[in-house]
């Protein structure tokens, strides 16, 4: 037989050897060493914790897709994963769509991070301090320049350059997004009616960036540049970012404490639904987010497997107890003790067919 | 000599069992019945790409959808205008950059270049072809962004009196820059397509200019480049649709910044980037927005495909010579260049 | 024959100012070419300097652990992306293969120049064009969120992606090198009996498989690197799983999402990964190349 043939045999029988090995051990709940395989997806805020968390369950493989808040929801309602990840909290039609899986929706919170408002001035190494008000000028395009009287009434002691501003925000649809604008619409009524809040809207001027990656890498670049971006990816680049004014009118700089602060305090509906906006803690630091993990009360219910029920739950549990104590390590702030607790029982009630599911 | 028939009743030996035809008949209907099936898949594919559409079509009617300036996800307002401006301005830049360029490299493999290096020039050629979109975003947005950061502020800064191409914010991802990358990308395939139709030039025709005079550039602008142009032009609209449909390095390199309006050295948005980065945010009126882009961009590449096929058939009708040049093997070798 | 006199052939000669033109756009036209090779020199350079670096053992052993955050935790390599683009393709090119082989055979030989051939040839020209991100949302809308297969994201999902964009070069590239088989070949064999289907699996195709490997081949290579049909099919899974029927890894994928990391060792990551990407398919096509010359058609 001539060699061509034998090349063409051989390279069809292990094309079709490995095509028939991968569709031979497929099935929904395929797992190697890992055990079950538990699919997430939502929020890219959250997505560093809940990868580590992942890779710490044991007898779970856990794949999460950090494809926006928004996004996560979507795929929790068309049950193309099986929990999601959301910041914020879920609005009334979420609710109802994400019911009519067969089972009432459940937001657990999980953790919280604070938003900075990042900066790169020359000659500005630390201590710049800005309000709401400004903040919410700059971004409206009103205040051009770092030497702007509105900036240095602020900081007295600081030497401002005249360097003018620019802006820089997300251009993808975010949940850091979200919780800015928040705040910025709720302290500034001209920038809720100019630019509202959620987690896409159409910024007046600016440079936009993909993620909190490329507004950090943005903010790295342009001389001048203030951008918002969470602490841990702030923390990574070695910025520097602003104290920022909180209700209280102390100017707070942000850390795990200061987040944490903030969620002190904050009113906590029934449904754990919590958005914290503007808070009034003395020592809270006002830009700070929470993050959800929303699942339907019902896992099996709603179509998961008594394993996927297991892990989903073995996940949430384990976030809540252990994970809590690694989120420093990642610049995270964790939940104060009332909301913890809360979050807890919450993840207690869950239920596989009307049975408790056992996190063991 | 008189052609020899077979008597009636030995021709009965030579028949083939109906049972031996099935084989034949089973293998013709089969393949007929693929055929057929990517037909199918097509006519439903495009039905249900209208049918996801049809929200936000209806809502905004296909014009307005299309040439609508206002890009607004939280408002729910989706005209696709800055996208498409984006989409094009970005391509035809390929186009400029890329084009002259790829006809070069052919005029220098086919023309100019010694028989020995001929081949391998061709295989560094390709093998820009070889290197995925993504790993172009990476090598763009890390390496040659920021390395064309300062040229750009200064081409910026001189030709502010321009208006599209000077003042304004330069920044790193920038619509010059996608541009470029796309040229790179595009090279190859325009570079080919022209290489296949230098190749087909009769000789005659050159070595009568030449034996006419003719310098060696000469001989390239009376006898080469006017008998390629419709294989040339077939190439570059073939490079544009290729351009056009781009998507990863496109998203990585452009900036994502849907307003209409921004320099050449800002940001900018294509119909390709926006579906990748927002649709999997999207949901209902968004997503379905999301599709319609999708729809435009279909119909965008086959529009522009359509067109570079009709002047690449119309170069391979011209190069169908002697009879013992078969017709197949022209249109075998225009195919394969279409193909590639 | 006397040569013509030195004075005649003087006036023949091209003047000072054409020999001029001649030489600058023959400069011109070179270093065009010459042009269009830097960016493979610095894209190649700049790969391996960066790549290379990220390369080692553990880097093509271990999975990404998804910790890109965590200080003390490792990022880990990229073995499940290299193991799922290996299954996706492979699934991909045994879908893709027979049946675009299929239809280029029915094109050849069957329909040739009739006019439900050139409606279905004018249909793998349009599908050619498609934009790779419209056969993911295609794919999306018909299999993810739909209970027709399951939902969700899953590895097959992307194969089925992946194996639209091959089957129209698959097609194209067979119909092309099953063309330039002789006739007289397949003339030879129907004199002496042998039925049509005989004809083509012993003798047509066997002829011009060398041929259909290398397009074949290119088709794969195009495939391994392609990002966009798998952004909403097949999820990013961390951990290697062996079965498609979950969510996979791919290299492309890995790399697109390490890109936008603020974390220099996950970009450096996404350099190696990036290396080894291209690594593979410049692999795949000299395969290609190397079967092409063995092709005794073309």
């Amino acid at each position: 037989m001539n060699p061509s043939r034998n090349l063409v045999a051989l390279s069809a029988t292990a094309l079709l050897s490995v095509a028939l090995a991968a569709c031979g051990s497929s099935s929904s709940t395929s797992s190697t060493s890992g055990g079950t395989t538990v699919n997430g997806a939502g929020s890219t805020f959250a997505a560093p914790v809940y990868q580590q968390w992942g890779s710490q369950v044991s007898g779970v493989t856990v794949n999460y897709q950090a494809v926006g808040s928004g996004a996560g929801i979507t795929a929790l309602e068309t049950k193309t994963a099986n929990f999601g990840a959301s910041d914020p909290p879920l609005k009334p039609a979420d609710e109802t769509a994400i019911a009519k899986n067969g089972s009432p929706a459940v937001e657990i919170p999980m953790f919280l991070g604070a938003i900075t408002a990042s900066y790169n001035v020359p000659g500005v190494k630390t201590g710049l301090k800005l309000d709401g008000m400004t903040l919410a000028d700059i971004f409206l395009g009103k205040v051009k320049t770092w030497s702007d009287p509105e900036i240095k009434a602020l900081n007295p002691g600081l030497t401002l350059p005249s360097t003018p501003i620019t802006t820089i925000h997300r251009s993808d649809s975010s949940g850091t997004t979200a919780g800015f604008t928040g705040f910025l619409a709720a302290v500034d009524p001209e920038f809720k009616t100019k630019v509202g809040s959620g987690k896409d809207v159409n910024w007046p001027g600016g440079t936009g960036a993909k993620g909190n990656a490329g507004v950090a890498g943005a903010v790295a670049q342009t001389s001048g540049s203030i951008g918002y971006v969470e602490q841990a990816y702030a923390l990574q680049h070695g910025f520097t970012y602003a104290s920022v004014k909180n209700k209280a009118g102390n100017f707070v700089a942000p850390s795990l404490a200061s987040a944490t602060a903030a969620a002190e305090g904050v009113v906590v509906p029934a449904n754990l639904g919590f958005a914290i906006s503007n808070p009034s803690g003395a020592q809270a630091y006002p830009i700070t987010s929470q993050t959800f993990i929303v699942v339907n009360k019902d896992l099996c219910k709603a179509g998961a497997s008594a394993a996927v029920a297991k892990g989903v739950v073995a996940f949430i549990t384990y976030g809540l107890s252990g994970g809590q104590s690694v989120l420093s390590q990642a610049d995270y702030a964790a939940l104060p003790a009332t909301i913890l607790a809360k979050a807890k029982t919450a993840s207690t009630g869950l239920v596989c067919n009307g049975a408790t599911v056992s996190a063991a | 000599m008189t052609t020899a028939s077979v008597p009636a009743g030995d021709r009965s030996v030579l028949e083939r069992s109906p049972a031996a035809r099935l084989p034949d008949r089973a293998l013709r209907y089969g393949l007929t019945g693929l055929a057929a099936l990517i037909l199918a898949l097509i006519a439903f594919f495009f039905v249900r790409l209208v049918g996801e559409s049809q929200p936000a079509l209806s809502r905004f009617g296909v014009f307005g959808f299309a040439l609508h300036n206002d890009w607004n996800v939280s408002l729910d307002h989706f005209g696709a205008l800055p996208l498409l401006v984006g989409t094009l301005v970005t391509s035809f830049l390929a186009l400029i950059i890329g084009v002259p360029v790829a006809v070069a490299t052919a005029l220098f493999i086919t023309e100019l270049c010694p028989r020995r290096i001929r081949t391998p020039v061709t295989i560094l050629i390709e093998l820009l072809a070889a290197v995925p979109s993504v790993v172009y975003g990476l090598w763009g947005i890390f390496f040659l962004a920021p390395k064309l950061l300062p040229a750009e502020k200064w081409v910026a800064a001189k030709l502010s009196f321009l208006p599209y191409v000077g003042g304004g914010t330069v920044t790193v991802p920038n619509q010059f820059v996608t541009g470029l990358v796309l040229a790179i990308m595009i090279l190859p395939i325009v570079s080919a397509i022209s290489r296949e139709v230098m190749a087909t030039v009769p000789a005659d025709q050159k070595e009568a200019a030449l034996s006419l005079g003719a310098t060696r550039w000469e001989m390239i602008r009376i006898a080469v480049l006017p008998y390629c142009r419709s294989g040339i032009v077939g190439g570059a609209m073939l490079g544009l649709g290729r351009a056009i449909g781009e998507t990863i390095a496109v998203t990585i390199l452009i900036g994502d910044s849907p307003v209409l309006g921004h320099q050449l050295f800002g940001q900018g948005y294509t119909l390709a980037a926006v579906i990748a980065n927002e649709f999997g945010e999207a949901s209902g009126l968004h997503r379905s927005a999301l599709f319609a882009a999708g729809l435009v961009l279909f119909v965008l590449t086959l529009v522009v495909n359509g067109i570079a096929r009709y002047f690449v058939l119309r170069a391979a009708r011209g190069t169908r010579v002697a009879p013992d040049k078969a017709g197949p093997d022209a249109d075998a070798g225009a195919a394969a260049a279409v193909g590639a | 024959m006397t040569p013509l006199p030195a004075d005649v052939l003087a006036a023949f000669a091209p003047s000072a100012a054409r020999r001029r033109r001649d030489r600058a756009a023959r400069g011109v036209i070179a270093g065009l070419t010459v042009l269009a090779l830097i960016p493979l020199v610095l894209l190649v350079y700049y790969l391996l300097r960066k790549g290379l670096g990220s390369w080692s053992g553990s880097f093509f052993t271990t999975d990404p652990t998804g910790a890109t955050f965590f200080k003390n935790v490792s990022i880990g390599g990229i073995k499940s992306a290299i193991l799922g683009t290996i299954e996706m393709v492979a699934l991909a090119s045994a879908i893709a293969i027979p049946i675009g082989v299929g239809v280029a055979v029915w094109l050849v030989e069957y329909g040739r120049a009739g006019a439900f051939a050139n409606v279905v040839r004018f249909f793998v020209d349009v599908l050619t064009g498609v934009p790779s991100i419209v056969f993911g949302l295609f794919i999306y809308i018909t299999l993810v969120i739909t209970g027709l297969v399951g939902r969700g994201l899953a590895g097959y999902k992307g194969s089925l992606a992946l194996a639209l964009l091959m089957l129209p070069v698959v097609i194209r590239s067979s119909e092309v090198i099953l063309l330039l088989v002789p006739n007289s070949l397949r003339e030879a064999a129907l004199a002496l009996g042998a039925p049509r289907w005989k004809v083509i699996s012993r003798i047509v195709i066997p002829t011009a498989l060398p041929g259909m490997i290398t397009g074949v081949l290119l088709a794969v290579a195009r495939a391994s690197g392609e990002t966009a049909p798998l952004l909403f099919t097949v999820g990013g899974a961390n951990k290697t799983t062996l079965g498609l029927g979950a969510q996979v890894n791919a290299l492309p994928l890995q790399i697109y999402n390490d890109i936008i990391s603020p974390t220099t060792a996950v970009i450096n990551r996404a350099w190696g990964a990036a290396l080894t990407l291209v690594v593979m398919i410049l692999v795949l096509n000299l395969i290609a190349r190397l079967t092409s010359r063995r092709s005794r058609v073309a």
